[in-house]
């Protein structure tokens, strides 16, 4: 080492009163107080080191799991993935508390080696019992049943689950049963032989050496069977929690077509869909969201129809999510979405198993998120959004007819109240005098001015919206009724507002109900509000500047890099059940801006018994 | 291919909504219909010359055509002098819209809050860029057609087509010359030129520029022939606005009359898609001199002198006296003749580039 070079006073004095980052993040301290403290740490390092020889090896090894989870973890927060120059991890012993100080660089392949070892599971019973306890922080933790086992040949064994999560009659049945019936295996005494997946009677048998899935299989209610002497643990699928069965949809009734909806159960979910598409080409993969949580997510999909971009585009953005916990659809969609910003959704949301199933075999993702009853469908335009799941079960001109109805609807929305306001403000001479005199008669007590009553009532309406929602069962419905039709009299009789609102705000309303997505409708409500601000200042002249935004604002939303507003804007090619509903044995093509693989629905004759002579 | 077509034929038809009746019925009289198909045949000359220049430089757009002829420094004056003649452009369209929509519907309003309003739009559509300009222009392409043919076709029992007569309004000669001035009324075409790089290619540029032509000049005879037949030449060369008189007399009965507040939702898209796609030009024009990448940050300086040109004018007379006079009569000893010479400089000088795309 070379001798520190003699500073001037100034420099001296300047290093006195500067902080100088420690290897300590988030503490500052003077650079002689750092010096003595460093001395102090080397000290107490050889101290440790010489007690921690001492500490029986096991004990060892979990801790050093503990400090080897814990770097991996200091390790994947490092932004943009970039590892940074580990560190040989010397321990010190301070209060019970472990922390590293930089020693000597390891290479990355080593650090990666050294993690994997610690994380393999142990060749004796105690080291992986120990392990688990301390994963799942047991003695606190009652939820972990371990249940120690001593096998015929009198190696000793352990099964571990989580209570709650499992079917314990196959437990006891299928997995317990025979391994302590099982004679034929362990005579010849070589534990290495005894072939666990041959013994238990599980359906689904998964031999893991990483500890870290392990715990992971448990988390999902799986049983660790583990036997002295082996290198691995035995997973056996015993999964059998209680969950809500196959009910008939909520949000998205029908009267004619299918009756059933998603349920909270992913395997439940995947299931349905798997009935509707009997298809070897259907595909579901599985992802991991939530550090925390460890939510289980799954993508379906049909192979060699979907289009390759959008599926890899989903999975990178499942991949690069880094939440604690996630528990919705809500929670996911906001999480993957291109604009989060916008009003209108960029991802469909549905609970029927049937209209998921159409989107698939669309070319559609379904992304569907463990512990939620809604299905997530990706690319979508604002026509699917005007798509109702009854749509396919009626007639075609039917279908056609209440497209349209729906589009008036989405109209009627967004602009009438604003509508209304700017034509009561601002353009008077296009109302029929009889009717501007009846609007005017009506208006005379009333002592506020249009826009105050508009605001009045459509804030009441909303109150009563949400209110009814709350309120459980039936009655909330009723109630909400029952409460707009009082109030609104009782508004009139009161003089507070005119009759003719009355009118405007129940439309609007009823409207915003006949739009057959929950998601879309909350992007109207609050636009409507914008349009009626619009109205207010500027009359029509700011109806259409506020027209002219939102265009922009929806030509410009992407799905998974689908344009919100294809067919329109860009010019995609028409399709026959997109904005109306030709007959279905019309529908030869899929939708052309999901770019599909095979674009081809059914050959150009669908009906062929039309082409036959009849019998 | 649409979405081009219906930007520049949008550009070009939104002055029907202006004063561009008033001027061209007083200067031509009862003629004023097939003077703007003079005008037409101009503006169809002056867009082959066009093409025959961007045919010689098949992969480049206007300005890199202006920079492979005239060098960097000329050219880029040039395109400095486009910007500002845009942006100008911009604000006396501005300007002129809103004063006859203060004049008409919104009387008691600020002038000041009307521009910044309809600026807070031009702002958000040049934010996102040509892209978005083009799609709201195609979504609203259709609305504003159909707005436009409603007026014409809900004005019929006004109609009495002798009014065109006398047929040669105020004489061939006077016709001819104000035909030619009128050319300008056309020159928005030049935008494709300039946007020449985002179509697929001189195929479809020539398409587009054609049709975009012949559609302006059909829109604006059959709108001057309506005014005409509607009021005669006499009032037609009276009121500010053609196009929303003939809304508002239309009468079927005593519910369904006075309806021309409805079309103000038709002028205003056409106007904030017109302004809106100038402005961007100019904006982008300016980048390309000072080869800037990014076009938002000069956002607030180019709205504030947008705002400062909408101003300039301080009542309508001057608008159509002076700035209207500037753009849509003059402007066509700058815009067209710029190109021109261009050709002839590379002709004499034997420039040419690039193979042939799409042609």
């Amino acid at each position: 080492m070379s001798e520190k070079k003699p500073k001037n006073i100034i420099w001296q004095m300047l290093e006195l009163i500067s902080y100088k980052k420690t290897s300590r993040p988030k503490t500052f301290i003077l650079p002689e107080m750092d010096e003595q403290q460093s001395k102090q740490r080397q000290e107490s390092n050889k101290r440790q080191e010489s007690e921690q020889q001492q500490i029986p090896e096991n004990r060892q090894q979990s801790k050093g799991r503990n400090q080897a989870d814990e770097q991996a973890k200091d390790t994947s927060q490092i932004p943009g993935g970039q590892e940074q120059k580990h560190t040989q991890a010397m321990v010190v012993e301070r209060a019970g508390q472990r922390r590293r100080i930089p020693k000597k660089p390891l290479a990355a392949s080593e650090v990666k080696s050294a993690r994997v070892e610690k994380d393999q599971v142990k060749t004796d019973v105690n080291s992986n019992l120990q392990v688990l306890r301390q994963a799942f922080h047991v003695p606190e933790n009652k939820d972990l049943i371990i249940r120690d086992i001593i096998l015929p040949n009198k190696k000793r064994g352990f099964l571990a689950f989580l209570d709650g999560m499992v079917n314990k009659i196959i437990i006891n049945e299928y997995i317990l049963r025979p391994l302590l019936e099982q004679e034929a295996t362990s005579q010849s005494g070589n534990t290495k032989g005894i072939a666990l997946e041959d013994i238990v009677l599980t359906n689904d048998t998964q031999s893991l050496k990483n500890i870290n899935e392990v715990i992971s299989e448990i988390l999902k209610g799986n049983t660790a069977v583990y036997v002295d002497g082996l290198d691995y643990i035995l997973i056996c699928e015993t999964i059998g929690f209680e969950k809500r069965g196959v009910e008939t949809p909520k949000t998205e009734i029908v009267v004619k077509g299918p009756q059933e909806a998603f349920s909270e159960n992913l395997r439940t979910n995947i299931t349905l869909l798997r009935r509707i598409i009997r298809n070897r080409d259907l595909v579901t993969e599985f992802f991991e969201i939530g550090e925390k949580s460890s939510t289980v997510c799954a993508i379906v999909y049909l192979q060699g129809l979907v289009n390759p971009l959008v599926v890899r585009e989903v999975k990178r953005r499942l991949e690069n999510i880094k939440i604690d916990f996630v528990v919705s659809a809500g929670m996911l969609e906001e999480l993957i979405e291109d604009n989060p910003y916008s009003l209108f959704p960029t991802i469909l949301n549905t609970e029927r198993p049937d209209r998921t199933a159409a989107s698939i075999m669309e070319g559609r993702v379904a992304i569907i998120l463990d512990g939620t009853p809604i299905v997530l469908i990706v690319p979508v335009t604002l026509n699917a959004l005007m798509h109702s799941s009854e749509d396919a079960a009626l007639k075609w001109h039917n279908t056609t007819a209440l497209r349209m109805v729906r589009f008036c609807a989405f109209a009627i929305a967004i602009l009438l109240p604003g509508f209304y306001l700017a034509l009561t403000t601002y353009h008077h001479e296009m109302i029929p005098t009889e009717l501007l005199i009846a609007i005017a008669k009506a208006k005379e007590n009333v002592p506020f001015p249009t826009i105050i009553e508009v605001l009045l009532m459509e804030l009441g309406f909303e109150l009563i919206r949400e209110a009814g929602i709350r309120i459980p069962g039936i009655v909330g419905n009723t109630l909400g009724i029952i409460g707009a039709l009082i109030l609104g009299e009782a508004a009139v009789s009161a003089n507070i507002v005119s009759p003719v609102l009355i009118i405007i705000v129940a439309l609007t309303g009823l409207s915003n109900f006949a739009l057959p997505n929950y998601s879309l409708a909350f992007g109207v409500r609050i636009l409507r509000f914008c349009f009626i601000f619009a109205g207010a200042v500027l009359g029509f002249f700011g109806l259409a500047l506020a027209a002219v935004l939102l265009t922009l604002m929806l030509v410009n939303l992407k799905s998974f890099g689908v344009p919100f507003m294809s067919i329109v804007a860009p010019r995609t090619k028409r399709g026959k059940d997109i904005v109306l509903r030709w007959p279905l044995w019309m529908q030869e093509k899929r939708p052309d801006f999901l770019n599909p693989l095979d674009s081809q629905r059914q050959p150009e004759i669908a009906r062929q018994w039309t082409q036959q002579d009849p019998e | 291919m649409l979405e081009a077509y219906a930007l520049v034929t949008i550009v070009i038809i939104t002055k029907i909504f202006y004063t561009f009746p008033l001027t061209t019925i007083k200067q031509t009289g009862t003629a004023a219909w097939y003077t703007t198909l003079i005008s037409c045949v101009g503006a169809i000359v002056f867009f082959a010359l066009l093409y025959l220049l961007l045919q010689r430089f098949p992969q480049k757009d206007l300005y890199q055509v202006f920079e492979a002829v005239l060098g960097k420094k000329v050219s880029r004056f040039i395109i400095l002098i486009f910007s500002v003649y845009f942006l100008y452009y911009t604000g006396i369209n501005l300007s002129e819209f809103v004063t006859i929509l203060k004049i008409y519907s919104m009387p008691f309003t600020p002038k000041e809050v009307l521009v910044a309003g309809f600026l807070t739009v031009i702002a958000a559509m040049a934010y996102v860029g040509l892209e978005g300009i083009v799609r709201v222009a195609y979504v609203l392409f259709y609305l504003i057609i159909t707005g436009l043919v409603l007026i014409l076709i809900l004005a019929i029992p006004f109609y009495d087509f002798n009014s065109l007569k006398p047929w040669l309004g105020y004489g061939l000669g006077v016709s001819a010359s104000e035909g030619f001035l009128k050319i300008s009324a056309y020159d928005s075409v030049i935008i494709l030129a300039i946007i020449a790089n985002s179509l697929q290619g001189l195929k479809y540029f020539k398409r587009i520029g054609l049709s975009c032509l012949l559609t302006a000049g059909a829109i604006f005879s059959i709108c001057l022939a309506c005014i005409l037949a509607a009021f005669q030449y006499t009032a037609g060369s009276g009121y500010i606005s053609g196009m929303y008189h003939l809304s508002r007399i239309i009468y079927y009965s005593r519910f369904f009359q006075r309806v021309e507040a409805i079309f103000l939702f038709v002028w205003v898209f056409a106007s904030v898609i017109a302004i809106s796609a100038v402005f961007y030009i100019a904006l982008s024009s300016y980048c390309r001199v000072f080869s800037i990448t990014n076009h938002r940050p000069l956002l607030w300086p180019f709205l504030f002198l947008t705002f400062a040109f909408t101003f300039l004018p301080s009542n309508i007379y001057e608008i159509i006296s002076v700035h209207v006079r500037l753009i849509r009569g003059y402007s066509v000893f700058l815009i067209v003749p710029v190109p021109i010479l261009v050709l002839l400089v590379s002709i004499i000088r034997g420039k040419k580039g690039g193979k042939a795309s799409g042609t």
